[in-house]
């Protein structure tokens, strides 16, 4: 099936009456949940779980997408009118669309986000269209070997991109691992860190983790300096670009979109790391770099254009080699995995509809975000000034609802409660847990792929160096890593995500 | 008591990665060919138990920053009101366990009133939650728990 083939089959997929529906359903939603302070996508997308459940796959994945989207750009919202950032990859956002908020250009602002999101969501969903059909076609090709180098190059990435020690984000990794360890055994059917309870023999879910860990333990460290929290939400003013808005942000536009497009494929933190590269490089090639911080509009739309087509391409490990690149793409394959469905190179060819469909509500799901924030933007920022103390017991009861009616098990409630105390413990001592959630993802495949690729070289290690991919792959890896350690980067590193805290 | 956040989690990590090394090198090892279920787990604890280690002396010799005052009404009553929502749900069924968690997380506030307005809202909210999700998703969750048939 060509391309043409395959897009035709999404749009008469994606526009059926149910499926429009529900993507717009989702688009609303994660918006709406998005928007709320305190909550990233991670928390968003698992409260907002079960309303995908009863639904046909296809359907249940474009909500999911729409979900994903409106929750992106919920954050950014938030981000703009309130210098809350809801993930690290709006924390540039803040930066100068809350200082335009101030200087009364929220509107701006806003609209400046939203363009240039819908036009990088544009060509991140083109770049889909043409790349993954050959990725999954090469990943077909790929041995154990190479998805374990791939497998330990996305670790890296994502523990060098922590914020804090790297030292801190490897022991979160680990333990990650560990917790994706529990459960039988797939090779040898022994339950492993089960602690004796049959509850545990199918493993922790991911999701249960992700919501304790993201939603819970946000809600506990939110209560921390509850007295503090001061509302303070900017007015919103005319939402129209002036045309020297129009001007000064089509390259940064362009330029953001691209770097967006090729670093949201790399494993990793690709969202994060496109995001403040385009900071960075807008800052660098401006002509007016000391306005950057005080409101320069190319700081708000490079960012948000880079971090938009980021969030488009992470889709394409996902899809094509069941490897999620964020912490979030981790949730959602837990999600499709909760729908029965395993990502992976054969998606393509198995399920073409469900692939081809999604591709094309990605589309329709940016369009449908252009047309429903900025004109919903009034009641967005009456949802951010709700008072968290009638927020938050809200908060818990749709993580509650959502953790339980996963497998309608009250286990997994305790766990999720444990988990928000493990969320809360790790804020309090400086450890982001964004490295633990993809290592629970990655952590089994690592193993199984390792033993899959020792056991064909008969115990020989030299494997991953034999292979040029696999070495490719680990040589990258090793150079993140020797970056790290020498000086110069660090200090660039250290003072990238210093922004973040 | 002044400790530092390093103290803490190396500590976290050094445990962690004790407990999961002495379970997991009761799993059969195998060989490098032939990995067993032990193999992979007692790698990992055993790293995780050098980085503890490693975070812990790193402590030692900068104390980097402190652990600043937790605030134990909500790290106690918030996860407190999730698992009274799982020991109600069968019970007492979907509305009052919403009810429940509803009031026990608003309770950890220090904005929370007893007054007749706050509880009519909790009332509307759950009985909202319950038409959402029980009649118009469809979650297959009893209204009305056992207690109740």
């Amino acid at each position: 099936m060509d391309i043409f083939d395959g897009l035709l089959l999404g749009f008469s997929t994606a526009t059926t009456f149910t499926n429009f529906v529900y993507c717009f359903l989702g688009v609303l939603l994660g918006t709406a949940v998005g928007v709320l302070p305190g909550l990233g996508p991670i928390a968003t997308i698992s409260m907002l779980l079960p309303f995908t459940f009863g639904l046909p796959v296809d359907t249940a994945l474009i909500m999911l997408a729409g979900i994903f989207y409106g929750s992106q750009y919920g954050g950014s919202t938030t981000a703009i009118l309130m210098n809350l950032p809801g993930e690290a990859s709006s924390v540039v956002t803040t930066l100068d669309g809350h200082a335009m908020a101030k200087q009364g250009k929220a509107g701006r602002a806003l609209a400046a986000a939203a363009l240039g999101s819908f036009f990088a969501g544009t060509v991140g969903t083109l770049f889909i269209v043409v790349s993954a059909p050959l990725l999954a076609s090469l990943a077909l090709t790929f041995g154990p070997a190479e998805y374990f180098s791939l497998i330990v190059l996305g670790l890296i990435t994502s523990m060098v991109l922590a914020s804090g020690s790297l030292l801190t984000a490897f022991g979160m990794a680990l333990f990650g691992v560990l917790l994706g360890m529990i459960g039988t055994d797939v090779n040898s059917g022994a339950a492993r860190f089960t602690f004796g309870t049959p509850h545990l023999l199918d493993g922790l879910d991911f999701v249960v983790v992700a919501t304790g860990i993201f939603g819970l333990g946000d809600v506990l460290a939110n209560l921390e300096d509850e007295r503090s929290r001061a509302a303070g939400v900017a007015k919103v003013s005319s939402l129209f670009p002036t045309r020297e808005d129009w001007k000064r942000m089509t390259a940064p536009v362009l330029r953001g979109t691209g770097i967006g497009v090729l670093l949201g494929v790399l494993p990793g933190a690709g969202v994060l790391l496109a995001s403040f590269s385009a900071y960075a490089l807008e800052k660098k090639v401006s002509r007016h770099p000391e306005e950057f911080g005080k409101g320069a509009i190319e700081g708000v739309a490079a960012p948000e254009a880079a971090n938009n087509a980021a969030a488009q391409t992470c889709f394409i490990p996902m899809l094509t080699l069941g490897l999620p690149g964020t912490a979030t793409m981790a949730l959602m394959i837990g999600a499709l995995v909760v729908q029965g469905v395993q990502p992976g190179p054969e998606i393509l060819t198995q399920q073409p509809s469900l692939f081809w469909g999604l591709v094309v509500s990605m589309w329709l799901g940016n369009l449908m975000l252009l047309f429903l924030n900025l004109p919903l933007v009034g009641m967005w920022a009456k949802l951010i000034s709700v008072p968290y103390h009638y927020l938050f017991p809200m908060i818990c009861v749709f993580v509650a609802i959502g953790v339980y009616s996963i497998n309608n098990s009250v286990f997994d409630v305790y766990m999720m409660a444990l988990f928000g105390v493990l969320g809360y413990f790790f804020r309090k001592v400086g450890a982001e847990p964004a490295p633990l959630i993809l290592a629970m993802i990655l952590g089994p495949m690592a193993e199984e792929y390792l033993r899959r690729a020792l056991l064909i070289s008969h115990g020989d290690a030299s494997v991953f160096f034999t292979s040029p991919l696999s070495l490719g792959t680990l040589i990258v890896a090793a150079l993140l890593l020797l970056s790290i350690i020498s000086p110069r980067f660090r200090k660039v590193r250290e003072e990238g995500l210093q922004e973040a805290d | 008591m002044k400790i530092g956040q390093d103290s803490i989690l190396g500590l976290f990590f050094a445990i962690t990665g004790i407990v999961a090394l002495w379970i997991s090198i009761q799993y059969p090892l195998g060989t490098a060919g032939r990995m067993g279920p032990g193999f992979f787990p007692v790698g990992v604890s055993g790293l995780l138990v050098l980085t503890g280690i490693g975070v812990l002396v790193r402590s030692i010799s900068s104390p980097g920053e402190l652990l600043s005052a937790v605030k134990w009404k909500a790290v106690v009553m918030v996860p407190a009101a999730a698992v009274a929502f799982g020991l109600a749900i069968e019970p007492l069924g979907f509305f009052l366990a919403v009810l429940l968690l509803l009031v026990l997380c608003a309770a950890t506030s220090v904005k929370f009133r007893r007054e007749w307005k706050s509880a009519l809202g909790a009332l509307v909210f759950a009985t909202l939650c319950t038409a959402l999700f029980i009649q118009l998703i469809g979650l297959p969750i009893p209204v009305l728990g056992t207690l109740f048939k």
